[in-house]
Parts: structure tokens; C-alpha cells; sequence
């Protein structure tokens, strides 16, 4: 069983760090950064058995709430996740869904943001999200 | 408004980077008002590269865009190297080629593939599109890892790559390490080449529009790192003339600066305006291909630029793979810079176009002033002047049918609005209206 995590954001963007810095506390998995989505992801994934996507979220629940979606039954709500080219997790997952390059199983987590201030930390409530789903994944 | 005006309004242009607006106002078949607003808010890198060391430039800029941060990383590389009085060798050049065509494939291919072909063919987007052109978006995932790749053995990773550095790089790859690239840019060159025909085949309105077309040009080669900054009608000069020919301004209902020329206004940056001041440095396949489309430098109808992106991928497919084929590793990666108090200017071409950047140092090596003018503002009025005369013979058209006209004419320039300052409000008030 091979699995991959890509961990979405910007680091210089307070809590829109929060995808990649699950990808990088995580243990035990091949982890990716990438500060956009991108279609080309399909392609990076293509290998996997499991993928999970993590990105920042933003649809009005309290910050640091974790959403989940099965990528492969869940209709992913687009405009919740922020993107570039209109081409986020939503028309990723979408894509791949008509291309027929989904992998076995693809969970996509969307960490609930608050602040996306240049240059500012991570809130603590995104923090502590990020830790806990960084261990949950670390023990899956 | 009266009961003869009519309005449309839409609260966001799809496949674009960023945040934006375009307010139309029709009089009968007059264009009384037209405004293309970049709403995104200013993201203050100028300010924010004040009291930087030097040496930080590179790193910092690139985060202006998760879509083009080589052509940050180049503009301002070139711009301290010029500052310290400092030049590089060829080999660490050649690097920075390399790694800038990476760019280019994948910003190119994600546009014309994933961005503007669904226009042509009349989807809303490359996912419905995908259900009846599998091939054409498989060939677009497959040539955006390409891009992807040389962009993760030459900058260190895919996105903002972190291997670049003033002076070169902090280290420079294996030849085995770029050699793997190379049976995948022999398929990658063939298969761009077929897009150029398959693009040039598409349905294209009957406009052109009369522009001045600004670009860099290198003597020797299709001009992409460096060179000097020339124009379809005569500019001629060094980068460090920018400020003497060009000037921005402000305009009430944008958070962009537009750019112009000093003397002549309005010009326009990319792909068209890179072809037509280095058409007669396309590369073989490049050349056969363009030929064959009956595409010639100073193409000058916009929705025909979706050819001239595709002939550049060819092009950025056989100059990566002659990199690679003739490297020689760089020994040093990188050569010592060492700042001076002095004003330095630097520019490259941008998938988007010209990207220039200025520094200001002090004898320390801090940064006490910068400028930074991305391709997308210098284009803010080249498109606002497109839509204008694109709206003028067409005003019987429907809103539905306008509407998604003028979003396909602003697809033309692949606006980066995040570089510029996120994009679309569109709204048509239409007055005495019968």
C-alpha cells in the first residue's frame, strides 16, 4: 500500500500555512508542499493506492474546525477552498474523477482558517488542528 | 438607470489568477464607460523588501506568485548582479535558462490546455472538457509534471523553488540527474508541436488590434532570462533606461498600477510581443510549427495568442532539452556578489511578459527602495482597450453572449492579478437601450 500527502498553502500567510505544516509534522508518510493546487497533482498521485490532501478552508465555521471529505463519494465544495486559476481541491478531485485517475482511496481535510495576514503566525486554534490531525494521520 | 438600460452583472471571471471587475457601459452601441478592476488589495512587497539584505530578494519576491516565482527569482537575481557590477558565467546562465523554461512549460500548458482551449471548444471548464478530450488533458497533466520536474532537479522543489541564490545557485545538479529528463522533453516537444496545430485550428474572431509590442530581445537567442528591452516600434534600450521611458500610475478604480510608456501610452507585453521582437529566434520545431499554423511575428489578434503560447511551449520543450544536452555542471554553483551602494535593474520575460524589478541598495547591502512592475499591470490597459474595441461592432450581441466574449478576451492575457496586486465582477449597464 503506497500513500502520498499533499499539504497546501502559503506559509507566509497565517493560517493559510495549515496544509503545509501538516505535510511537514506529519511522520510515516511521503509528504508533498505546494503553495497552489494544481492538476498536475492527478499525475503525482496517479502511483498512489492512498492519497490525502490537506488545504486551507474557509466557510464560515470557527477556525480550527477540521472538515473531511471522501473524495471519491463527497461533493467537495468548491468555493470553500481558496485557489488559484479557479483549479483547487474541488476541480482537482473532480478531474481526476473524469479522467479515471482517482486513487484508491483520496481524503481531502479542510482546516477551518481565520486570519491570512502577511508575514503573521499561525493561529493558536489552527495550530493546535494542525498538530492533532498531523498525529492522527501519523497513527493511521 | 432607466427602464432602456440594461445590466449584467457577474461575481466572479472563471480560469483566472485573482480577484477582479469589469464595469461596462453601453449607450446605445456607444461605449460610454469601461473599467477592468483589479479589486485584489495591495500586497505591499515593496514596502515589505525595505531593510532586506540583498541576498533576500530572490526568496522573498518569488512568494508573489505561486504560479511564476522563477521569473521573480531571475528579475531580481539579474537586478543585484547589476547593482554589485557582478556577471555570471555561462554555465550558471544556461541553469537559469533551464529552470526558467520548466517555468514556462508548466504556466503555458496549464493555460493552454486547462485555461483557454475550453473556450474554444465551448466547455466552461477543463473538467468538462476532460469528458470528451481525455487526450488533450492528459497531455496537459503530463507535460505540467514535465515542467514540474525541471523545476524541482534545477530550483530544489516544484513550486517556489529554493535553490536559487544571487551569484547562481546554492547548488547545481547532477548531469545523470537532468539527463533523466530527456526522453520525456523528446515527447513533450512532439506532443507541444501537435497542439500547435490542433490550437491554430480553432475558431478565431475576425480582431486584431494596432499594439506596441514591448519585450525583451537577446542577439543570440529567443529572449527569456535577459537582454534589452526593445519594441515593435523602435524602443531600443538597456534595462536601465526602464524609468526613462516607462512610468505608472495610479487609477481610481484599480488597486493595480498601470504602466505606459512615457511617450506613446498603452503597450503590450507576452507572448505576442516576445514573438514578434524575437520571431527570427524560434527554435527548428518551433519554427515548422508556427510556420505551418501561418503564424508570423507581429500577430496582432489577441485570441490567436493561445497559438503563440503553444509555439512557445515547443520552444521551451527544445531549448530545455539543448541545456541539457550540452551542460556542463557549474563549478562553482554560485559566484560571490558583494553589494555596493548602487541602484540596480533587472528584467526577464515572465510567461505573463516583461517583469521588471529596481533596487536600491546601501553600502551594507540592505534594500532601501524597490520597484517591482509584473507583466499583468503593464497589460491593465491593452485589455481595457481590447474589450473596448472588441464591444464596439458587437453590441447586438446578447448579455449571455457578450459576456462570455469579454471574459475570453481578458483569457487572452492569462492576467496574474495576485502578481499585479484576485478577478471578475462583470457588469453591463447598457443606457437607452431600445
Amino acid at each position: 500500500m503506497t500513500r502520498r500527502l499533499f499539504g497546501i498553502g502559503n506559509p507566509d500567510r497565517g493560517d493559510d500555512a495549515a496544509g503545509i505544516a501538516v505535510a511537514q509534522a506529519v511522520v510515516g508518510w511521503e509528504s508533498e508542499v505546494r503553495n497552489t493546487g494544481s492538476p498536475d497533482m492527478i499525475e503525482s498521485w496517479f502511483p498512489y493506492d492512498e492519497v490525502v490532501i490537506v488545504d486551507a478552508m474557509s466557510s464560515g465555521a470557527p477556525p480550527g474546525q477540521v472538515h473531511v471529505f471522501d473524495g471519491r463519494r463527497d461533493v467537495i465544495p468548491s468555493g470553500a477552498f481558496t485557489s488559484t486559476h479557479s483549479f483547487g481541491p474541488a476541480e482537482i478531485v473532480a478531474l481526476a474523477g473524469v479522467l479515471d485517475r482517482m486513487p484508491s482511496t483520496l481524503t481531502l481535510y479542510g482546516i477551518e482558517i481565520g486570519h491570512t495576514e502577511f508575514g503573521e503566525p499561525m493561529s493558536a486554534a489552527v495550530q493546535s488542528a494542525v498538530t492533532a490531525l498531523a498525529e492522527e494521520l501519523r497513527r493511521a | 438607470m432607466s427602464d432602456d438600460t440594461r445590466e449584467i452583472s457577474v461575481d466572479y471571471l472563471a480560469r483566472v489568477e485573482g480577484e477582479g471587475a469589469l464595469f461596462l457601459k453601453l449607450n446605445g452601441d456607444e461605449v460610454e464607460d469601461l473599467r477592468f478592476t483589479i479589486f485584489e488589495p495591495p500586497r505591499f512587497y515593496e514596502a515589505f523588501l525595505r531593510g532586506r539584505r540583498f541576498s533576500e530578494a530572490p526568496d522573498i519576491t518569488a512568494r508573489i506568485c505561486g504560479i511564476c516565482p522563477v521569473a521573480y527569482q531571475m528579475s531580481a537575481v539579474n537586478a543585484m548582479e547589476n547593482a554589485a557590477g557582478a556577471v555570471v558565467l555561462d554555465p550558471i546562465r544556461e541553469l537559469r535558462r533551464l529552470l526558467y523554461f520548466g517555468e514556462w512549460i508548466e504556466s503555458h500548458t496549464l493555460h493552454v490546455y486547462m485555461l483557454h482551449t475550453p473556450d474554444f471548444l465551448g466547455y466552461p471548464s477543463a473538467i468538462e472538457m476532460a469528458g470528451d478530450f481525455p487526450d488533450i488533458v492528459t497531455n496537459a497533466l503530463r507535460l505540467k509534471k514535465l515542467g514540474n520536474r525541471i523545476m524541482t532537479v534545477v530550483g530544489g522543489r516544484e513550486i517556489n523553488p529554493i535553490n536559487v541564490k544571487v551569484g547562481g545557485f546554492y547548488r547545481a545538479p547532477l548531469g545523470t540527474d537532468l539527463d533523466a529528463l530527456k526522453d520525456e522533453l523528446r515527447w513533450a516537444i512532439d506532443t507541444a508541436a501537435e497542439t500547435v496545430e490542433l490550437v491554430a485550428g480553432f475558431e478565431f474572431p475576425d480582431f486584431t488590434m494596432d499594439y506596441e509590442f514591448v519585450s525583451l530581445r537577446h542577439s543570440d537567442e529567443y529572449a527569456i532570462l535577459d537582454g534589452r528591452i526593445v519594441s515593435s516600434e523602435g524602443l531600443d534600450i538597456d534595462v536601465t533606461e526602464w524609468g526613462d521611458h516607462f512610468e505608472e500610475t495610479q487609477v481610481e478604480w484599480s488597486n493595480a498600477l498601470h504602466a505606459r510608456l512615457k511617450e506613446r501610452g498603452r503597450y503590450h507585453v507576452g507572448p505576442m510581443a516576445r514573438f514578434a521582437n524575437n520571431g527570427d529566434h524560434l527554435t527548428p520545431v518551433a519554427q515548422v510549427a508556427a510556420d505551418a499554423a501561418g503564424l508570423r511575428p507581429g500577430e496582432s489578434n489577441p485570441f490567436r495568442s493561445i497559438i503563440v503560447r503553444a509555439v512557445e511551449i515547443v520552444l521551451a520543450c527544445e531549448e530545455a532539452l539543448g541545456i541539457i544536452e550540452r551542460y556542463v555542471r557549474p563549478d562553482p554553483a554560485a559566484e560571490a556578489v558583494e553589494p555596493r551602494s548602487a541602484v540596480g535593474h533587472g528584467a526577464s520575460e515572465a510567461p505573463r511578459g516583461l517583469l521588471y524589478h529596481r533596487y536600491e541598495l546601501d553600502s551594507s547591502g540592505f534594500i532601501a527602495d524597490t520597484q517591482i512592475v509584473p507583466p499583468t499591470s503593464q497589460n491593465q490597459a491593452s485589455i481595457e482597450e481590447d474589450l473596448r474595441a472588441y464591444v464596439r461592432g458587437r453590441t447586438h450581441l446578447d448579455d449571455e453572449t457578450l459576456q462570455w466574449q469579454l471574459e475570453q478576451a481578458i483569457r487572452n492575457y492569462d492576467p496574474c492579478i495576485s502578481c499585479a496586486t484576485h478577478f471578475l465582477d462583470l457588469t453591463v449597464e447598457r443606457a437607452g437601450r431600445q
